[in-house]
């Protein structure tokens, strides 16, 4: 598809979301960390999430030898940090965290599936929900085919 | 990863004695260290069951002519809920209720290694009104796409969308109850059978909860190619511009609206653009549904003496596993 063609599809969108009362623009002065409802709502997002994965037989048995509380803060660092909360992450790269693991994209997908149930739960809207999905879903080269992140 | 490297050959050895994507599990006793670089291995998986591991609504629904899509435009995902890793096939009943006419359409899909989807489905047309109250059409439609870029979902983070090039082989079965008129050829048409190409670009726009779609169709396809290929008005085929755009309520439910243009090569028949707006349901991996308000143009206005838009209901349900 030729750039000017793409451009306008995104164009379009755009116009779409807007005119639909989602303008981004509305909410670029609040940070999606807060639309999320800040640490609390994270937080317990976070928690919802590993209550919920460590049932899912997709891919509990991949925490089966991990810290679940060193991984819950470490989560719940690196989602802050993705959504502009004042946090910093330190763990390690999504390659290098992911690498003992041979992860197939179900398991990617059903990561993700956990979360927006997580989310649900706990009540963060679906459209912010996905603004965070935004964030997460160009990690899959790295967590299941590990392979680097583009500059 | 070897799993998706095997996966193509696995199905093209189709049913040999349960293949499995991992090598068994090596014996290395599990350290409780979180330290440990030990390898974690996949429980082995047969290769002959589906993952069904995409997300829900990303199998896309099953389009009027078979392929995946929505409801009027195939998209570039490949249908089912197979990843790369696997597969998934699906099977769908599509009604369509216009107001002088009904078409069925129903057919079966295979999405392979989320890179390849074979189709088939057979369109069943009938006059329910008018002048030629009766009539009955019908043709088979036999579609392949390829994936050829990008990842719809999960290149949030690059302009580039899901491309995938697709081919629609159509075969006339001929027209029935309508006397002396068995062949769309009598009506101007130049070809019973044809081919529709198509370049399809699809993204989802995870921030927006938006889905869009772009497909640039060659076609000479009158009336879907119901009434046959190409024609006294133009006979070297159209390049027609299809889109849909889809905002995600939940993540089950979507709403949006579809348009598609028709390539007007008859001199018989008025032939209109095609366009819906729809609502797609997708409880889970095994059934969806897609409901819409359509519009289908005019068709064969003047030989039915009713010359108006084809308005009406269009309900489709898919299977798939
Ligand atoms: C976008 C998706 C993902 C994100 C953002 C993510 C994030 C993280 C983070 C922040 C850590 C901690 C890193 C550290 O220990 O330094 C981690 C570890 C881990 N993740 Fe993920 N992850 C994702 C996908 C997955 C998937 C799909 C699976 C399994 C199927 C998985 C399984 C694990 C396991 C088992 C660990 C612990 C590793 C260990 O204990 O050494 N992750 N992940």
């Amino acid at each position: 598809m030729k750039p000017i063609t793409l451009m306008r599809s995104l164009f379009a969108a755009c116009l779409l979301a807007a005119s639909l009362g989602w303008a981004t623009q509305a909410q670029a002065e609040e940070t999606l960390f807060a639309q999320i409802g800040g640490e609390p709502k994270l937080r317990a997002s976070v928690d919802k999430l590993v209550e919920i994965m460590l049932v899912d037989e997709r891919i509990n048995f991949t925490f089966a030898d991990t810290d679940i509380d060193k991984f819950k803060s470490l989560l719940y660092d690196q989602l802050c940090e993705l959504t502009g909360g004042p946090c910093k992450y330190l763990g390690r790269d999504m390659i290098e965290s992911h690498k003992k693991l041979n992860t197939t994209n179900e398991q990617f997908n059903a990561l993700a599936e956990d979360l927006y149930k997580a989310f649900d739960e706990v009540g963060v809207p679906y459209r912010v929900q996905n603004r965070v999905m935004a964030l997460l879903a160009p990690m899959q080269p790295q967590v299941v085919d590990k392979i680097p992140a583009k500059e | 990863m070897a799993v998706r490297s095997t996966v193509l050959l696995s199905l093209a050895a189709a049913f040999a004695p349960l293949a499995q994507a991992q090598t068994t599990p090596s014996s290395a006793p599990v350290t409780s260290s979180s330290k440990s670089d030990a390898p974690i291995p996949n429980p082995p998986r047969n290769l002959i069951v589906p993952d069904r591991g995409k997300l829900l609504l990303t199998g896309g629904f099953s389009d009027v002519d078979g392929a995946g899509g929505g409801g009027l435009v195939p998209w570039a995902l490949i249908t089912g809920y197979g990843t790369e890793d696997s597969y998934g096939f699906n099977g769908h009943y599509t009604q369509v209720n216009l107001r002088e006419f009904e078409l069925r359409t129903y057919g079966v899909g295979i999405g392979i290694a989320d890179r390849v989807e074979i189709s088939a489905a057979r369109h069943d047309f009938e006059v329910t009104g008018a002048a030629l109250e009766g009539l009955e059409v019908s043709q088979d439609i036999f579609g392949l796409k390829v994936r050829v870029a990008g990842d719809a979902v999960y290149g949030q983070d690059t302009w580039l969308p899901q491309l995938a090039l697709g081919a629609e082989f159509k075969r006339h079965r001929g027209i029935g109850n309508a006397g002396e008129l068995t062949s769309p050829r009598q009506l101007g048409a130049t070809d019973e059978d044809g081919v529709d190409l198509y370049l399809s670009g699809t993204k989802v726009f995870l921030a927006q909860s938006l889905l869009l779609n772009v497909t640039l169709r060659h076609t000479k396809a009158n009336q879907f190619g119901l009434l046959g290929y190409g024609g006294d008005v133009n006979d070297s085929g159209k390049f027609n511009l299809e889109t849909t755009v889809g905002y995600m309520l939940t993540r089950k439910l979507a709403l949006g609206g579809e348009y598609r243009q028709k390539p007007r090569s008859l001199g018989v028949d008025d032939e209109g653009d095609a366009w819906d707006l729809f609502v797609a349901w997708a409880p889970n991996r095994h059934v969806s549904v897609v409901a819409a308000y359509v519009n289908l143009g005019s068709i064969l206005g003047p030989a039915t003496t009713v010359d108006r838009d084809q308005t009406g209901s269009y309900l489709s349900v898919q299977f798939g596993y």
